[in-house]
Order: C-alpha cells, then sequence, then structure tokens
C-alpha cells in the first residue's frame, strides 16, 4: 500500500545530538515485518472444512451482474445470476436440450415458421402482476426494440408476437426451430412488464418470476436475496436466502470460501489446488466455453490468407490447456469444446501446432521474421496474451500487448486488427455459429466477411428440428462451413470451475447454467 | 554531507542498499540469466541451478524478471521525487519574497494538491492518457510536491526573519543574492531529507501501481508486478512473494535510513555529532588501546 502523504516527516529543524535510535527501531521494525509477510505467505490451506452457511446460499461470483434489466445486460455469463431473479419460457437439461420453465410445453406449426409457447396458469412476479402471454410479449418486443437491448441481434429471425391468454403465439421470419432453446435463461429471461415501465428503475430493482426475489441491492458490490414464494416451482428450490458477492482478488476466494465468508464461488483453475486442500468441493460445471484469436481480415497483414494460415500453425493450443487450465480445461479448434453436439470431428485438428510450416507460410508470404508487428489489443492483463505473443515470437511475429481499458468500443465497431476473446457459448448452437462467422456477428472481428456456404448452411440447421436424427450432422456441417472463416483462431475451453462447501448439494449438471432446483444446504 | 552520512552505520547500509538497488536498475537486464521474457514448460518450477528462484506461471525466469524489472521501480521513483522537487521548492522559496498575492495563489494551490488521492488520480490519469509509468509518475510527482513547497517554505521563512538577512537587505543586498547566498544553504538540509523520503515514497507508489497492473504493458516485468502474479499461485509457490517483497521492502527502508541519517548529520548539530563521535573514538584510541602482541 502506498504511503500516506501525511507519513512524509518534515525534516526536524534541531536535529538531536543523540545517537540516530529512530534508525535502529527502524531496522527492527523492517525486520519483524519481514518475517511476519513470510510466514503469512507460507500460511496456505489448513485442514479445516469450510463454514456452512445454513440454508443460505453465499455465493461469489466473479462476474457481478454490471446490469439487472436482462435486456441490457445482454447474453453473457451474467445471466447465471440474473436467473435467481427471472425465469424464461424455457430451461435446458442435462442433454443442454429445452424443457419447459415458464412455458409448460410448446407447438411448431407444419410450415415450421411459428411456433405457439403454452403458459403456465397462475404465473406472477414478485410485484404481483400476473405473467401471461401479453407479459412474455412484452419481454420479447422490450428486446427486440429498447435502444439499450444487447439481445435484438438474437432475435432476428421473430418478426412479430401475439398474446392469447396464456399462448405467446411468436411469428418467425424463417423456418428457424431453435426458437425453443433461444428464448431460455440467456436470452429471454422475463421482467415484469410493469417494472419494466421503467427501464432505468427496473435496472437498480429487478422484477421477475423466478426462484428468488431481491431484497437489498448494492450495485456492483452485493444482493441480498429471498426464497420467492409465488415461483411455479418453489417445491424444488431448498435455499431461503442468497447472499451474492462480487468476488474479491480471485487468490483471496478460497480463503472467503474457507472460512465461511462464502460457501459457493467460481474459482481460478490456479486456486483449485488450494480449494481441495481447504476440504471444498471443486468440481467443473459443464459449459460450452471458448476462446479464440480474433483477426481482422479486412486489415494488413491478415488480408493474406498465408499469414492468417501461419498465425494458426503457430499456436499450440495445449500449452494454452497446460498453463491457464491446470489441465482442467481442453484444447480446442472449434468455438465449442468437443464432445458438444455441434462440434465437427471432421473439422478437427485441421490446423496442427507446426511452427515450421508456419514460418515457411510468411516467407512465402514475403515477410522476413521480425517484419510483421502487431498490437494485441485486450481488455486487462491477461495471461493468454503473453501465451499469445510468446508462440507467435517463435515464428518470427512480434507482438505487442496493449491493454486498452475501452477495449470493447474498437472491438465491436470491429476497428482492431488482432484481439482476444473468450465466450461462454450460448444455448443455441445456431446462435454461438452466427455470433461468431455471421456478417454481422458481434464476435466476428472482420465483419461484413462470411465464409462461403455458411448463411445456407446455419438455415439448414434452422430448418432442421433438434430431435431429427440428422440435427447433429446438419448443426456440424454449418460448423464446418464457419471455421473456413480466415477470422478467428479458437484456442481452448476454459472450465467453469467452482467450489463450494460440503454442506451444499450437488448441483444439476445443465451445461453452461447453474441451476439452484433441487439443491440443499446443510441437510 | 555524502562523508557525514557515511560515518553513521545507518547512512552506510542505505547508501550500500541504495547502490545496490542503483546497479540493478543500470546492469539488471545484462546480468538477467534468462531472457525474462521466454516461456518455457516447466512452470511453477522450484528454485534450482538453472532458476535460483524457480519459474513464474508460464515457466519463465523469476530472477531474470526481478533484475530486469528493476529500472521500472528506480526510474518511476526518481521520477516522482525529482518532479516534486522541482515543483515544489522554487514556489515555496519564492512565496516568501514574491508578495502576498503569489503567497496567497501557491497555498491555495498546495492544499488543493493535499486534498487529492494520489493513487486514484495517478489511475485516473492513465485511463485518460493510456496505460503508461511515466505519465502517471509525474502526476503522482505534482500531487506530492506540497511536501517540498512547506519545507522549503517553512525553512525560508526562518532565514528571511534573520538579523543578518535583513542586515544584508539593508545594506543594498539584492533578493536574488540573499537566496543564493543565505537561503539555499539552509534549506537544502531538508529537502535532501525529503528527497530521500520521497524517493521511498516512489517506490511504493510505482510498486502500488504496477501491483494493480497499471503504469506498464504485460508481459514488461516489474517488482509490483511480480508480487501481484505471485499470489494467484501461492498453493504453489507460498514462497515466491518473498523476493520481490523484500526488494521492496528494503529499498523503501533504505530511503527512510537514508533520510533520518541526512537529518541527523546536517545543520550546526549534526556537525556537533560527527565531531562529537569522532571524539569519543579519539578517547577510546588512546585510554583503551588495542591489544597487540600475544595476550597475558
Amino acid at each position: 500500500m502506498p504511503v500516506p502523504f501525511a507519513s512524509l516527516r518534515p525534516a526536524p529543524s534541531a536535529p538531536s545530538a543523540r545517537p540516530p535510535r529512530r534508525t535502529r527501531l527502524a531496522a527492527v521494525s523492517a525486520v519483524l515485518a519481514t518475517a511476519a509477510a513470510v510466514t503469512l505467505t507460507a500460511c496456505g490451506g489448513g485442514e479445516s472444512a469450510a463454514g456452512s452457511g445454513g440454508d443460505t446460499l453465499k455465493w461469489a461470483t466473479s462476474s457481478f451482474p454490471a446490469h439487472w434489466d436482462p435486456v441490457v445486460g445482454g447474453s453473457g455469463a451474467q445471466f447465471r445470476e440474473l436467473a435467481l431473479v427471472y425465469a424464461s419460457l424455457t430451461r435446458t437439461d442435462a442433454t443442454g436440450k429445452a424443457v419447459p420453465d415458464l412455458a409448460e410445453s410448446w407447438h411448431y406449426n407444419t410450415a415450421g415458421d411459428q411456433v405457439t409457447f403454452h403458459l403456465r396458469s397462475g404465473l406472477k412476479f414478485s410485484d404481483g402482476t400476473p405473467l401471461d402471454a401479453a407479459a412474455v410479449k412484452d419481454a420479447i418486443l422490450r428486446a427486440k426494440t429498447q435502444k439499450d437491448s444487447a439481445l435484438f441481434g438474437d432475435l432476428t429471425s421473430i418478426t412479430s408476437v401475439d398474446a392469447r391468454g396464456l399462448d405467446v403465439i411468436v411469428h418467425l421470419g424463417q423456418v428457424d426451430y431453435q426458437i425453443p432453446q433461444l428464448l431460455g435463461e440467456r436470452v429471454l429471461q422475463v421482467a415484469s412488464p410493469k417494472a419494466a415501465a421503467d427501464p432505468k428503475k427496473l435496472d437498480r430493482s429487478p422484477v421477475g418470476a423466478g426462484p428468488f426475489t431481491v431484497t437489498q441491492l448494492v450495485p456492483g458490490t452485493k444482493v441480498l436475496l429471498k426464497k420467492n414464494p409465488d415461483y411455479w416451482d418453489a417445491k424444488d428450490i431448498h435455499i431461503d436466502t442468497v447472499e451474492l458477492t462480487s468476488a474479491p482478488d480471485a487468490a483471496t476466494v478460497v480463503s472467503g470460501l474457507q472460512t465461511g465468508v462464502y460457501n459457493f464461488a467460481d474459482i481460478e483453475p490456479s486456486q483449485a489446488s488450494a480449494a481441495k486442500k481447504a476440504g471444498l468441493d471443486v468440481f467443473v460445471q459443464p459449459g460450452f466455453n471458448a476462446e479464440n484469436i480474433s483477426l481482422n481480415v479486412n486489415k494488413a497483414p491478415f488480408d493474406d490468407s498465408r499469414v492468417v494460415d501461419a498465425v494458426r500453425y503457430a499456436v499450440n493450443r495445449q500449452e494454452f490447456v497446460d498453463k491457464l487450465t491446470f489441465s482442467y480445461g481442453q484444447a480446442t479448434d472449434q468455438p465449442f469444446p468437443p464432445g458438444y453436439v455441434a462440434y465437427d470431428p471432421k473439422s478437427a485438428d485441421l490446423y496442427p501446432y507446426n511452427p515450421a510450416k508456419s514460418r515457411q507460410l510468411l516467407a512465402a508470404a514475403g515477410y522476413k521474421p521480425g517484419q510483421i508487428k502487431l498490437s494485441l489489443v485486450i481488455p486487462a492483463a491477461d495471461p493468454q496474451a503473453e501465451i499469445v505473443q510468446s508462440q507467435l515470437a517463435k515464428v518470427g511475429i512480434t507482438v505487442t500487448i496493449k491493454v486498452d481499458k475501452n477495449w470493447a468500443t474498437p472491438f465491436f465497431a470491429k476497428d482492431l486488427t488482432f484481439s482476444l476473446y473468450g465466450t461462454t457459448g450460448r444455448d443455441s448452437a445456431v446462435q454461438t455459429l452466427t455470433a461468431h462467422f455471421g456478417p454481422n456477428g458481434p464476435l466476428n472481428l472482420s465483419t461484413p466477411y462470411e465464409p462461403a456456404g455458411f448463411e445456407a448452411a446455419v438455415a439448414k440447421v434452422r430448418r432442421t428440428r433438434i430431435d431429427a436424427p440428422d440435427y447433429a450432422s446438419v448443426l456440424q456441417a454449418a460448423t464446418r462451413a464457419g471455421l473456413r472463416s480466415k477470422a478467428l483462431v479458437f484456442t481452448y475451453s476454459a472450465p467453469n470451475l467452482f467450489a463450494k462447501s460440503k454442506a451444499i448439494s450437488a448441483l444439476p449438471k445443465n451445461p453452461g447454467h447453474i441451476d439452484w432446483t433441487g439443491v440443499t444446504i446443510g441437510r | 554531507m555524502l562523508r557525514r552520512v557515511l560515518s553513521l552505520p545507518a547512512g552506510r547500509i542505505a547508501v550500500a542498499i541504495l547502490t545496490v538497488v542503483a546497479l540493478l536498475a543500470v546492469l539488471g537486464p545484462v546480468l538477467a540469466p534468462h531472457d525474462p521474457l521466454a516461456t518455457s514448460a516447466r512452470t511453477l518450477a522450484p528454485g534450482s541451478g538453472t532458476h535460483p528462484l524457480g519459474t513464474d506461471y508460464l515457466g519463465r525466469d523469476v530472477l531474470s524478471r526481478l533484475l530486469a524489472g528493476s529500472r521500472v521501480s528506480v526510474l518511476g521513483s526518481l521520477e516522482v521525487a525529482l518532479t516534486a522537487l522541482v515543483v515544489g521548492v522554487v514556489p515555496g522559496i519564492l512565496s516568501v519574497y514574491l508578495g502576498r498575492a503569489f503567497e496567497w495563489v501557491t497555498l491555495r494551490v498546495v492544499d488543493t494538491l493535499v486534498a487529492l488521492p494520489f493513487l486514484l488520480f495517478a489511475v485516473a490519469v492513465i485511463a485518460l492518457l493510456g496505460n503508461g509509468i511515466t505519465q502517471a509518475m509525474l502526476v503522482t510527482g505534482v500531487l506530492v510536491s506540497p511536501l517540498f513547497y512547506r519545507v522549503s517554505r517553512a525553512a525560508t521563512l526562518t532565514v528571511a526573519r534573520s538579523q543578518y538577512v535583513e542586515a544584508a537587505l539593508i545594506a543594498g543586498a539584492s533578493v536574488g543574492w540573499v537566496v543564493r547566498r543565505h537561503v539555499w544553504v539552509k534549506v537544502l538540509p531538508p529537502i535532501a531529507v525529503a528527497l530521500a523520503q520521497t524517493i521511498g515514497v516512489g517506490f511504493v507508489i510505482v510498486s502500488s501501481l504496477t501491483f494493480l497492473g497499471i503504469g506498464v504493458q504485460p508481459p514488461e516485468p516489474t517488482w509490483g508486478g511480480l508480487l501481484a502474479s505471485d499470489l494467484g499461485y501461492l498453493s504453489y509457490q507460498p514462497w515466491a512473494p518473498v523476493a520481490p517483497a523484500l526488494l521492496i521492502m528494503a529499498t523503501v527502508w533504505a530511503c527512510n535510513l537514508l533520510a533520518d541519517a541526512i537529518r541527523d548529520v546536517s545543520g550546526e548539530a549534526g556537525r556537533a555529532l560527527v565531531a562529537h563521535r569522532r571524539l569519543r573514538a579519539g578517547r577510546r584510541g588512546r585510554t583503551e588501546p588495542a591489544p597487540t602482541g600475544g595476550a597475558s
């Protein structure tokens, strides 16, 4: 910590004629402080069991929501925290497939361009207003039209919505069997229309029909919630209260868990060992995370496909897995981890690690070692960037890492040449694909570039029922078409790593989600 | 002054440590046994013959990174201290002689600067101007300058009201001559003390900012940055933060020791102290001669 200004001592006007006793005191103090620092540093781990919070979930999260209006928050990682408050038309099961939530069923018309969701009866928001088709329609329209909506790009298939009692009729501009996957927790968390009449107020005081209601919200810091007795599945919620806290530094989360300040937290892979030693349950929740190196093929030197391929061959994916995930993650060269239904085995390892070939490609493109100099612009210091820098240096590409706190603006405006991005995936694989490879995909740094055949392949997926026998092969063909893109080099899938008190029972293994249904604490 | 500082044990220790730190700053990158940016497969390895302080999370040699990171810390702290010196001392002395308007304005500016938390302000400046240690240290130097303003002003006021200065002015001496001949001599010792302390504060500020990842771009090594990254891997290398922490602590401690030593030996009392110590040493030499030859 910096020395406070007041501690700068002015020089005394009349120095003492005695020996400088203070210097000796300072020396002794420094030695004692050093010894204390060494001792405290060495005090890691411990055998004591983590504290239990009774029926209170004490959740420390590294992705504390900046917004509590789901329309503004978008479909990023913070949807898991918002799902405490908001329910959706659908949710996903352990296979990642959409299952009923607020909607007890749905059906498509014969043409496949209209889907009707049938809501459960007797639903209501925590403010007492009824949750009917009109409320769902309001939520969809708000997501499509609200000025600061981060979701409108995900709902382009929907042209209009009709509300008839408990039936929500969604009209589509194209055949799209992905809609039930899409209108789940990530894209359509339904807020009370009464509360949403003032979106700014909703952002501070969320009102939904989820398993919990907010009793206190300190923006950016902490939220207190209690069980919502009006939640449609309240009988399966066994947690009375939730304290959701913005996690402190990653290195201190395990200590918090150990001492009972928290009883549930996402942790960095580097902390897993300490968490296990502390007697905590450490587990990986399945998910769709995928990290990538984003290239802008509209700008030099990536307008030369040989340079893009050189970068692809220069990437050693296993190094990311070993050094960043401590082997909890896995290497991937696609926007999904291996094993996911959309992962295309035929496209696996198309560009294996081969620095010699990378150097050859650069030479063929006319670049001498060291001639290509790139700025890798990222939002915060990230060891991933250092690995990219190191790997590209080995093939003669000089990378300067530039941390830009305002990174989001040039990235989403597609002004950057070279950057990094990580996605937590989407429940609809098509949504993930179009976000990365679509001409206007937010994660496609090379907009309006689109790989040939991608649009047709995605349209075919939309036309294929999710339960159709050929769904997986059609979906994987779309992934294959997307991977012809020169704009993205996928590297690894980071794990959804959590640590919890042993007093908390196991969570449902819904991929990418944190579902508290049936979870008990201290029973 | 240096001779008198070195006559004190604390002064000798401080100068020795600071000399080593200065040498590290100049020669650190040359002395580094490995490329401080070169990664390897041996991550979080303990100390060995090849890597005396082990390797970090990307397999880089920690000793090499410590050595290479010295320059940023030293230059940054010097930048803080010298900026504060220049910005604070000149108006501090002039405020005594340039009339009430100048005095009032400078005092209000100083009051304002004191009210600003310099670490937060440095972070804000970096957010505004971009991530660079130079601009952060310049701003911090300005925010620390009130110390020099007050020290130099207080010393100048004491001298300016003394009879011999008033006599000199009455005799026709110019203000400039008085400042050069009488004021500067009196102001210098407290400024030297403040300078040594401020360099120490500068080290703490540079380390704090780099600890937070502010001011330098990764993967450039810094003492504070090494400390921060080590904290994420305590369960693997609980000893890792000790080396950068000790370097920071020892350097700051040495600066404070030096400040104390300068304070103790400056002025008439300081000269008396040194004379007294010499006298005692001389008496011991006469009354307690060192034994020669074999013991009886």
